[in-house]
């Protein structure tokens, strides 16, 4: 295809404003797949984005379509996975593309993670067209919407289109305005080949799936590349774009997007952000923008039943392949018995695998509270990056501690400015500065500990602003506090995988709060728990969970027997989150209490 | 045809009663006089079309029951019909010759229960049950403390109960059970001594003790929820609970199953088939069955059970395959709930496999637990077990 009919171009939008359903509609609209095989293949991605309604993996299609002055485009669309832990692999995706689309919600209006992403569509010098979605709600207001636009981004909204992609209003309109104002990609073919990697996967007989964009050269079947940053060199197998499935053309030109395979076995040997060049004639350098993956939130997974450590083991390796942000090493709990240390993008990174685990592989996991990495400066000069609060060093041998800091950008209606700035005072932030997006909303950002902010502060901030908050962060930097470890102990034996590392000041408080809440969380055995917290030897606080008295179903004739089986299976069903540790049978959620406590 | 290899029950439900108790789930209604006759002929001709095809199948029942609901609410004419169906079909079946139903119940062959509230007991009708062959009868009693009957919403009192056991010995009858419940609203541990003291007194032949259980959808429920029962606290049931069964036994009342005492011989033999995975068929509204690894449930609904027997139509449905899995697991537990325990013999006659084997894990770590014992022949819970039962019923699901 020639450079100046391909559009290359990704969608940016907040959860729920509509990005998967206008994407659907332009792949339907162009008449890329049927009806039927929209069905099958669009909307039959992994379970868990569609139950969030959220895009983890990043999707990858080309659309035909006739413009107005009559000629053939070949629009691709990257569809950005629409989350904050995954902003790196967004940027590579806005960094494959010349334009977007801005969608925003008619009546709900700009949110934090949206304009993050606008900013960062706008560094890499995006022409962006905003979309005003869903404007066949009652409750839209298309002019307060694009003028917030203009007020909070600065961006022209004359060019907006009115869409709704429910009734399909505005979708050919759409698809105009991608021709008409996202420019052509620009490129010399005949340079050594420089293509970007945005996204990749395992296919299990062609290996792994780089997602790419061709900024310079030209990829063909048989070409010896390598990757930049890696240094792996590998032979084209296959070589084409995405409808969305593959579509092995043999051949991928400079400006265009597709996929590149050469029986590539690791998927961490094809970072997303690597530039692909010639093997034997490469690009004297890279495209910007490289990183290597740094995970900001670890916790401990270990197998429900300890027969299945090879299992869990097996299937991170599996998720591995599959994921490059992904790491783990083997680690053990006294509490817990031999499980995993992981490190994940974010918190959704980690629900999401958790998750996937236990469906896909059907184990049953124990999973213990996030934790952030703690630089920890030891007395003897030494410094030791801590993921696992147990393994903090004792308190005589600790210098000064550090933790990471995020700036967080939190967007709400101006009413609801005092609840933000209480919340995040109460949790250790920094205020930082106040913007007014327009007359009733304001852009607050904090420098806050991450540490908090995977402590429940979204969901605080959501409860206090009934919803309206939206959150972005990023990382900041690393600042010394005075962090202590609380430890429990159930029936007087410690638990390792329940220590916590909180603020000195805040170590009481959350002391009693955890053992409360603990108390809530631990069923009631055939003998009385007591529960304490503890900072070093000194005890914080104490709580019983008193004995059960007695447990048997009295009554179970002819017409029982059915429905008490049921009954059972639901009391198993509830005790297979549950691990003995020690003679205790604690439930899953009971590592996780530290998060649910206010 | 008297020994056979597999003794199979009947049950037939009677789904009237002249009041709702506050704590009943059961599948009875009241204020429904109007559908009894109806019913009962419902109810006759299920007994004379799948009974009938039951026993050519399988011989007549080692056991029937007919419970409720109440069954001694029917007028005494429909109670005359019904037992009549009954006697004619599982009785005498197999005496074309017109053996007298009488004389066989009498010998014990058969036992035949029949459930009676004792406030709608009165001489004419325990005559009629002896005639038509029935020979254990069984009292919901729930308790001898007339308040508490009231505020259980039960329409005796303790000393109808009293008049009820005598009148049933009067005539003839030398099998009797009675229930009795605590745990129940600003009940004491007292209160349920003197219950069972009075109970002992009566001297039945069997008593069945249960600790109240909210269920959905009654009326105790509701007040529960709504903060207005006083139910004692969970150590005050405990103390009833270990109150009851050093009690009973030391009366000469052995404990054979959870809920269940009785004296030597006098287990129920009807309730004991349904822990030992025996077959049985269930005829009337809301009964249910378990034929061939199946279970069945015929419909709740009154009118719509009438309708269907009137209709031809199957008023019958699956409730469930038992599968394999499934059948091993109601095995264990419901073997798990009378004191002899699961016998293995038994186990690996049904299964072709060894308890031990397939609960290997679950055995070990229950006995250490202590809940759990192994014999020779059978594996059962120990006394703390039975406290604790339904950790222990939990652990043999598969």
């Amino acid at each position: 295809m020639a450079k100046k009919n391909i559009r290359n171009f990704s969608i940016i939008a907040h959860i729920d404003h509509g990005k998967s359903t206008i994407a659907d509609r332009l792949i339907e609209y162009t008449g890329t797949l049927s009806s039927r095989e929209m069905e099958a293949q669009v909307l039959d991605n992994m379970d868990l984005e569609r139950e969030r309604g959220i895009t983890i993996k990043a999707q990858t299609v080309r659309l035909a379509y006739k413009g107005k002055d009559g000629e053939t485009y070949e629009l691709n669309l990257i569809d950005t996975p629409g989350h904050v832990d995954f902003t790196y692999e967004v940027s590579r995706s806005l960094a494959a593309c010349e334009g977007a689309l801005l969608v925003v919600d008619a009546a709900q209006g700009v949110e934090a993670q949206t304009l993050a992403n606008v900013y960062m569509a706008l560094e890499h010098d995006l022409e962006i067209v905003p979309v005003i979605n869903k404007i066949d709600l009652p409750s839209a207001d298309p002019d307060r919407v694009k003028q917030e636009i203009e007020d909070a981004i600065g961006l022209d909204t004359g060019n907006a289109v009115l869409a709704s992609a429910k009734t399909g209003v505005g979708i050919e309109e759409i698809l105009d305005a991608i021709v008409e104002y996202i420019p052509a990609p620009e490129g010399d073919e005949t340079k050594p080949l420089q293509a970007l990697i945005f996204d990749s996967y395992f296919d299990a007989y062609k290996g792994v799936i780089a997602h790419v964009r061709v900024k310079e050269g030209r990829i063909e079947k048989g070409m010896r590349l390598k990757m930049m940053a890696t240094g792996k060199v590998f032979e084209v197998t296959d070589v084409g774009y995405f409808a969305p499935t593959l579509v092995d053309t043999g051949h991928l030109d400079v400006g265009e997007v597709g996929f590149v395979a050469g029986s590539l076995k690791d998927v961490r040997d094809v970072r997303v952000g690597d530039t692909i060049t010639f093997a034997d004639n490469p690009a004297a350098e890279p495209l910007p923008g490289y990183r290597g993956v740094t995970p900001m939130v670890y916790c401990g997974l270990y197998p429900v039943d300890s027969a299945d450590y090879d299992n869990l083991k097996d299937a991170l390796e599996k998720m591995q392949i599959n994921d490059a942000a992904l790491v783990f090493e083997p680690e053990t709990s006294v509490a817990l018995g031999f499980g995993f240390r992981c490190g994940f993008l974010g918190l959704l990174h980690m629900d999401v695998i958790q998750e996937r685990l236990e469906r896909e592989y059907k184990l049953r996991l124990i999973t213990t509270a996030p934790s952030v990495i703690y630089h920890v400066y030891k007395t003897d000069g030494t410094m030791v990056k801590v993921a696992n609060p147990s393994e903090l060093p004792p308190q005589t041998e600790i210098e000064h501690i550090e933790e990471p800091y995020v700036k967080a950008t939190v967007i709400v209606p101006s009413d609801y400015v005092g609840a933000v700035m209480e919340i995040s005072q109460d949790k250790r932030g920094t205020f930082q500065n106040m913007d007014y997006l327009d007359t009733n909303r304001v852009m607050i950002t904090y420098h806050i500990p991450l540490n908090e902010i995977i402590f429940d502060y979204f969901d605080r901030l959501k409860s206090a602003t009934r919803g309206y908050a939206s959150l972005d962060y990023e990382l900041a930097d690393y600042q010394t506090s005075k962090l202590v470890k609380v430890d429990v102990l159930l029936n007087g034996d410690p638990v390792d995988a329940l220590s916590t590392i909180v603020h000195k000041d805040r170590a009481a408080s959350r002391g009693r709060q955890l053992v409360s809440k603990l108390k809530e969380i631990i069923p009631q055995q055939m003998f009385e728990i007591p529960i304490q917290a503890a900072i070093g030897s000194k005890v914080i606080a104490r709580e019983n969970v008193r004995a059960r008295r007695k447990d048997v179903l009295a009554k179970c004739y002819g017409g029982d027997i059915t429905r008490k089986r049921k009954l059972l299976e639901k009391q198993k069903e509830g005790k297979k989150r549950m691990k003995a540790v020690g003679s205790v049978e604690v439930p899953q959620e009971a590592f996780m209490a530290i998060l649910k406590i206010d | 045809m008297d020994e056979r290899e597999h003794p199979w029950g009947v049950y037939i439900h009677i789904p009237f009663c002249k009041s709702k108790c506050f704590y009943c789930d059961f599948p009875s209604y009241a204020g429904r006089e109007s559908f009894m006759a109806d019913y009962v002929s419902a109810l006759v001709r299920e007994i004379e079309r799948v009974g009938a095809l039951r026993v050519e199948e399988a011989g007549t029942p080692a056991t029937i029951y007919i419970g409720g609901g109440t069954p001694s609410v029917l007028p005494q004419e429909l109670l005359e019909t019904l037992l009549t169906a009954v006697r004619r079909i599982f009785l005498e079946a197999d005496f074309p010759q017109g053996e007298r139903a009488r004389e066989r119940a009498e010998a014990g062959t058969v036992e035949y229960t029949m459930e009676c509230n004792p406030g709608t007991v009165d001489m004419e009708m325990l005559k009629l049950c002896r005639l038509q062959g029935v020979n254990r009868l069984s009292f919901g009693v729930q308790s001898f403390d007339d308040r508490m009957l009231r505020r259980l919403g039960r329409i005796h009192t303790g000393l109808e109960a009293m008049r009820s056991a005598h009148l049933a010995r009067i005539a003839g009858f030398d099998n009797i059970s009675m229930d009795l419940m605590y745990g129940l609203p600003e009940e004491t541990v007292d209160d349920f001594r003197h219950d069972l003291q009075a109970m002992v007194e009566l001297s039945p032949e069997h008593i069945s003790v249960y600790g109240l259980q909210l269920e959905m959808g009654t009326a105790f429920y509701k007040m529960q929820e709504n903060g207005k029962l006083k139910l004692p606290d969970e150590e005050t049931v405990e103390a009833m609970y270990d109150l009851l069964v050093d009690f009973l036994p030391a009366k000469g009342y052995g404990r054979y199953e959870i809920s269940s005492f009785a004296k030597a011989g006098r287990e129920s033999r009807h309730n004991l088939s349904y822990w030992r995975d025996a077959e049985y068929l269930g005829l009337g509204a809301a009964a249910h069955s378990y034929l061939g690894d199946r279970r069945y449930e015929n419909t709740h609904d009154i009118l719509a059970y009438i309708e269907g027997i009137r209709e031809g139509e199957s008023i019958r449905r699956l409730e469930e395959d038992v599968t394999e899995k499934a059948h091993k697991e109601e095995f264990c537990f419901l073997a798990l709930r009378t004191t002899e325990g699961i016998e293995k013999a038994a186990f690996a006659r049904t299964f072709g496999e060894k308890l031990t084997d397939v609960y290997a894990g679950a055995i070990a770590d229950l006995k250490k637990k202590e809940l759990l014992e192994e014999t020779e022949t059978h594996v059962r819970l120990t006394p703390l077990g039975m406290k604790y039962g339904n950790m222990a019923f939990e652990a043999f699901l598969l």
